[in-house]
């Protein structure tokens, strides 16, 4: 596949780079309301549902911010990898890693107390994430393999042997009389549980709340940030300017793969308790809409895991009028289909307003 | 011995035509230089409006015709995307996934009120008289006409793109598009006429699933096997023989991991059954680093063409 | 009846007007030259020929049909056939796919590929030349691809067919080969015009030739008539301000740079570079000269850091510097202006400040430990800003909104800025207006008599002329010679370009006599 060197021009910095996602999701939501009217069914109520489903209460806002800070996390992911202009598809295979390596953690290791035994199963779930990105590094700089070919492989090799051999085989629970192994990884100690604030919030929200914020000021503010940036915007202006391009781009993926593991990492200790059996994955993916909604950028991308977190977490709610709780999904999936047709967006708004925001150089480019 | 070979081959021919029609969708879309990450979803598209459009006629033949229109609608907005618009092909392709994913979930949920659909006639086999008796080449006899149809859709592809000008322009425009343009030749026809064949194709695929393979669409459909065809596609090294002989290399030793569990249980215990369902995407990732070979992609593939770019 | 005829056609692109006014007939069978600097018309002309761009006013003409060629389409319809600079050819595909692409021979709906072999063999051998219709485009030589152009051309009928700069990527045997066929096809009643800047090889093969200068034809002379002096003359047209000599102010002084008999493979892994040795001397201008191709962009690659030598050795004021990285060149004080401004000089997506800080982002005033430091950053970008006359004056705009004086201002702004020992400055004025080359040259000449040492590697004879304190010429990645600046003789340079020694007479002549 070769160099896809639009994309830096399409999320390049740019002025207005809130406008397209906010105009992306509002389409996104209209064209859904439709759709569920022309089922049949009340969309004013089903809207009502999902947005009081994720916001309405206490035990809410608990599903809410976990939902929120795995995607943010994921969508730092990807986001982080743009940053030097690569195609993180690969957020799903870092987060299934993390997942194991968190669950195994969780219980063959007892340190007797939840301060030590968290921080040592976030970091080496995140150092995880990081080696299973640095595979995807090391081919592109050493080999040459395009990212996103290679990330999609990974993904598939990290869910196939983790949840076709590790978690059934070597490292599936046992029960304590017999040989034969149960579904799932073993349970985690109490130790490994994350710890919730007000009973219901999920520590993993000011995690991920910290992690977009540290993301930027690396990004804006450090010099490393700035050669990560300049890679992204042309790699061979910045090898030429004495920036060691390979070590940057290991940085970029070891850091987007940290992120991923750590969301692994926040699914298990917060919510399984255990690597389970079946494991309902696709926050990896759901990464690349949320860092693309959120326009590449680290608080952006917190914006959007923030709106998209509050109406998954009330989809579940949705389903008392009969439509699916992955409804929102379908949401979130349409934001990104419009976010890449922003030419058309573009276009129209330069139809309407005489000229758009940047729109003549993004229509040209 | 034999009989294992046997079911193993007898299986591959039950499992490989999903697989074998997605990469030769993926195959003919990336030749003319439009990335393809949007296989999965025109797959799963295929699936639903299959069994739905059986599920109404009565005739599975229908519902093939239907899975492929549902492909290639998904394949022509992709088209559309990348080609009038020049979008970024890879995210246009992995949102359709997600909007294919999300759309098909709330139209079984609105129209069956549950995650499958009811069980669906499915399309005949065809068994071959004579052969019930021959040890091996029995195994041939009783499969789906889409195993047949998956056998000789390589062969046609393979004819149309090195032995017909069509191909050769679909070539040209896949490697170069500024050359084929000075001679006269439509670039964003040829693409447009490659995606909406990749997308009859995948959709084909999909459908293959739920009115052939099984006979009933469920959620889960189709479960990574565009993600399957695209590493087909990659380790075929983009040729339609190649993305045959992967993907019939890809479903055999899904066959042999199901084949093998069965018939040899302990079997499980030496080879666990992740390696080989991990194995095609390990062995794609050896090609793509130069450990078994050397495989590269048409030299225009992905980049949208601006025919003010010289 | 002429084969094509311009009559009063003009063309404007924005306000600039890149032809004015142009009248021209080209008689069957000639061999035409167009010549002019960089930015003077000529390809501006020959794609209005070729129906690429419409003429904003005039018309044009074809063997005197009445047509507007409003597409390329509609060009090869008429006779014309185009070889653009950057061959149009499909890599991994084989000479007669190539050639018959578009209008392929069918036989009972397949592709016909023996008819389309024996169709290259035979315009080939018509015209004299051999082809060999089953290689693969990738595999064969650049000649070998002009000649697939070529014939290209012929195989849709062109009667008239329309050169861009064939010459300017080819050895010098290869050039000798294309005038043989260039011959051929106008002996062949074909007509061919060909652009070039080369003056030796526009006297040796064309009947006539006509001079462009900012979007005017400003003279149509007979080749037999004319040479090369006169030519240029017309063709500069004036004694160019700011490429007038002014010799260093003082004498050159220690090594800064030296290369020790260096040798460095191109990207495709052949021999770029041969046990090359040169020095660069403090205050002073070492100008390389030479056709495009001869290793200039390999060496710019080597004394950077961004290119490995296979052999010899690199000092940077005698430091050892072979295998570092451009990072340790940058910090042994080797500054790089590179030819490819847009994708190598800058990041384009980012703001004039950051571009500015570029390479020095580590260092104050650009960073405070491992942070940046956004107003130290702002205020040095304001100063120099200032001082290179960067417009608009805003280091908050992003590079890629800057006009293309600008964006070199910027990186030279920057690498001078850097208080660097060796300026490498490559292909400086390529693309720019007047004001800025003059500016630009002024700006070289002060940082020698500041004590830099600068390699100047261009393509432009004028430029190496008018700056250089001594000239090496290269030639296949070796060394023809080195010669003073002062009094240099450009015909004595043109052959070592060439691949003689200054003594003996070039080939080209050889071949035309």
């Amino acid at each position: 596949m070769a160099d896809l060197g639009l994309r830096q021009k399409l999320f390049g910095p740019s002025r207005h780079w809130l406008l397209v996602p906010v105009l992306s999701v509002l389409a996104a939501l209209a064209i859904c309301f439709v759709a569920i009217w022309l089922t049949g069914k009340d969309p004013v109520q089903g809207y009502a549902k999902m947005f009081g489903g994720g916001l309405g209460s206490l035990r809410a806002l608990g599903d809410t911010s976990l939902k929120t800070s795995i995607l943010t996390l994921t969508g730092l992911s990807v986001a982080l990898a743009f940053s030097v202009g690569l195609f993180n598809i690969g957020a799903e295979g870092q987060l299934v890693v993390g997942a194991l390596v968190a669950a195994w953690l969780g219980h063959a290791f007892a340190p007797g107390t939840a301060l030590i035994h968290i921080p040592i199963i976030l970091i080496a779930a995140a150092l995880a994430g990081a080696g299973w990105a640095s595979i995807a590094a090391w081919l592109k700089v050493r080999r040459g393999v395009h990212e996103v070919i290679s990330t999609i492989m990974l993904n598939w090799i990290a869910i196939h042997l983790v949840e076709s051999w590790l978690v059934v085989g070597p490292l599936a629970a046992r029960s304590t009389q017999s040989q034969v192994s149960l579904p799932g990884t073993a349970q985690i100690e109490a130790t490994a549980e994350l710890p919730r604030l007000m009973g219901e919030i999920n520590l993993g929200l000011p995690l991920a709340l910290g992690m977009a914020v540290a993301l930027f000021v690396l990004l804006k503010w450090t010099t490393a940030g700035f050669e990560l940036r300049a890679i992204g915007a042309s790699s061979e202006a910045a090898r030429a300017s004495g920036i060691d391009v390979a070590r940057r781009t290991y940085l970029a993926m070891a850091l987007a793969g940290a992120c991923a593991g750590l969301a692994g990492a926040i699914l298990i200790l917060g919510v399984h308790r255990q690597y389970p059996a079946i494991f309902h994955g696709g926050y990896g993916f759901d990464g690349i809409a949320i860092s693309l909604i959120g326009g590449n950028h680290p608080l952006g991308a917190l914006l959007a895991a923030a709106f998209f977190g509050i109406i998954r977490a009330g989809g579940t709610k949705l389903q008392l009028l009969q439509i699916h709780r992955t409804f929102p999904e379908l949401i979130q999936g349409l934001a990104l289909l419009l976010v890449a047709a922003q030419m058309i967006t573009r276009h129209l708004l330069t139809k309407v307003a005489g000229r758009a925001p940047q729109g003549k150089e993004a229509i040209d480019a | 011995m034999l009989e294992l070979i046997e079911a193993i081959l007898a299986s591959t021919l039950d499992f490989a035509p999903s697989i074998v029609l997605a990469a030769l969708g993926g195959v003919i879309s990336e030749r003319s230089g439009v990335v393809n990450l949007g296989l999965e979803g025109m797959m799963r598209l295929g699936a639903f409006f299959a069994a739905a459009a059986t599920l109404a006629t009565g005739s599975p033949w229908i519902g093939l015709g239907a899975g492929m229109l549902a492909g290639a609608v998904g394949a022509l907005l992709h088209g559309w995307l990348c080609i009038r618009w020049r979008s970024d092909q890879v995210v246009s392709g992995i949102a359709l996934n997600l909007v294919a994913l999300g759309g098909v979930t709330f139209l079984v949920e609105a129209l069956y009120g549950s995650t499958d659909t009811e069980r669906t006639a499915t399309i005949g086999k065809l068994v071959l008289p004579g052969l019930d008796s021959v040890p091996l080449l029995r195994a041939l006899s009783g499969h789906s006409w889409l195993a047949w149809i998956a056998l000789a859709a390589p062969i046609v592809m393979h004819l149309v793109l090195y032995r017909t000008a069509l191909g050769l322009r679909v070539l040209a425009v896949g490697e170069k598009p500024q050359a084929a343009a000075t001679l006269g030749v439509s670039v964003a026809g040829i693409r447009y006429g490659c995606v909406l064949a990749s997308g009859l194709l995948a959709g084909l695929g999909g459908a293959s699933l739920s009115v052939s393979t099984l006979d009933q669409f469920n959620n889960h459909m189709p479960a990574g096997q565009g993600f399957i065809a695209l590493a087909a596609m990659v380790f075929g090294k983009w040729t339609p023989l190649g993305a045959f002989g992967a993907s019939a290399f890809f479903a055999a030793a899904n066959a042999l991991r199901i084949s093998l569990a069965s018939s040899i249980p302990w079997i499980k215990d030496v080879i666990p059954s992740g390696f080989l369902l991990a194995l095609p995407y390990l062995l794609t990732l050896l090609l793509l680093a130069g450990f078994v070979g050397k495989a590269r992609a048409p030299a225009a593939d992905g980049v949208p063409y601006d025919p003010e770019v010289r | 009846m002429p084969a094509l005829s311009f009559s009063h056609v003009s063309k404007f692109f924005g306000p600039m007007a890149a032809l004015a006014d142009v009248s021209l007939e080209i008689e069957r069978g000639e061999i035409f030259a167009l010549v002019g600097e960089n930015g003077a018309g000529k390809t501006t002309l020959m794609n209005v020929a070729y129906g690429l761009y419409r003429p904003d006013s005039g018309t044009v003409r074809v063997f005197d049909r009445d047509e507007v060629i409003g597409s390329p389409g509609k060009a090869i319809e008429l006779g014309v056939g185009m070889v653009h600079q950057h061959f149009m050819l499909v890599p991994p595909l084989t000479v007669a796919e190539n050639v018959v692409l578009g209008s392929e021979p069918r036989r009972f709906g397949m592709l016909d590929r023996q008819a389309a072999c024996d169709k290259v063999r035979e315009v080939a051998a018509r015209f004299g030349f051999e082809l060999d219709p089953t290689a693969k485009v990738e595999q064969i030589g650049v000649g070998m691809q002009q000649r697939v152009e070529i014939v290209k051309a012929l195989y849709r009928g062109a009667e008239l067919l329309i050169l861009d700069e064939p010459t300017a990527n080819l050895t010098p045997q290869e050039a000798d080969d294309l005038y043989r066929v260039v011959r051929g096809l106008s002996a062949a009643g074909k007509t061919v015009i060909f652009i070039s800047h080369k003056l030796r090889e526009v006297l040796s093969v064309a009947h006539r030739v006509g001079v462009m200068r900012r979007g005017r034809l400003v003279a149509t002379v007979r080749a037999a008539e004319t040479n090369a002096a006169a030519l240029s003359e017309l063709m500069v047209g004036r004694a160019v301000a700011g490429m007038t000599r002014s010799p260093s102010a003082r004498k050159a002084g220690a090594a800064l740079l030296s290369l020790d008999k260096v040798s460095a493979l191109n990207d495709r892994g052949f021999p770029a570079l041969r046990e090359l040795s040169l020095e660069v001397r403090e205050g002073e201008i070492l100008a390389i000269a030479g056709v495009d191709g001869n290793g200039q962009a390999e060496l710019a690659e080597l004394v950077t850091g961004l290119r490995q030598a296979t052999a010899g050795a690199i000092r940077a004021a005698g430091d050892e510097m072979t295998g570092q990285s451009p990072r340790a060149f940058r910090e042994a004080g080797i500054a790089h202006v590179p030819a490819d401004r847009q994708q190598r000089g800058l990041c384009l997506p980012m703001r004039v400040d950051e571009n500015l800080a570029l390479g020095r982002h580590r260092k104050p005033p650009f960073a405070r430990g491992a942070l940046i430091d956004g107003s130290g950053r702002l205020e040095r970008a304001g100063s120099l800003i200032k001082e290179f006359d960067i417009r608009p004056p805003e280091p908050s705009l992003l590079a890629r909104a800057l006009s293309g004086g600008n964006q070199q201002k910027v990186i030279l702004a920057r690498e001078i800025d850097s208080a660097p020992k060796v300026l490498v400055v490559v292909q400086p004025t390529r693309g720019l207006d007047i004001g800025a080359i003059s500016l630009v040259h002024d700006r070289l000449r002060r940082e020698r008599d500041a004590g830099r040492g600068i390699l100047l590697i261009s393509l432009d004879l004028d430029e190496v002329l008018a700056l250089a304190d001594r000239i090496l010429v290269l030639y296949g990645g070796r060394s023809m010679g080195e010669v003073s600046g002062e009094g240099a003789d450009e015909k004595a340079l043109g052959r070592m370009m060439l691949g003689q020694s200054s003594s003996e007479p070039a080939r080209s002549e050889v071949a035309n006599g």
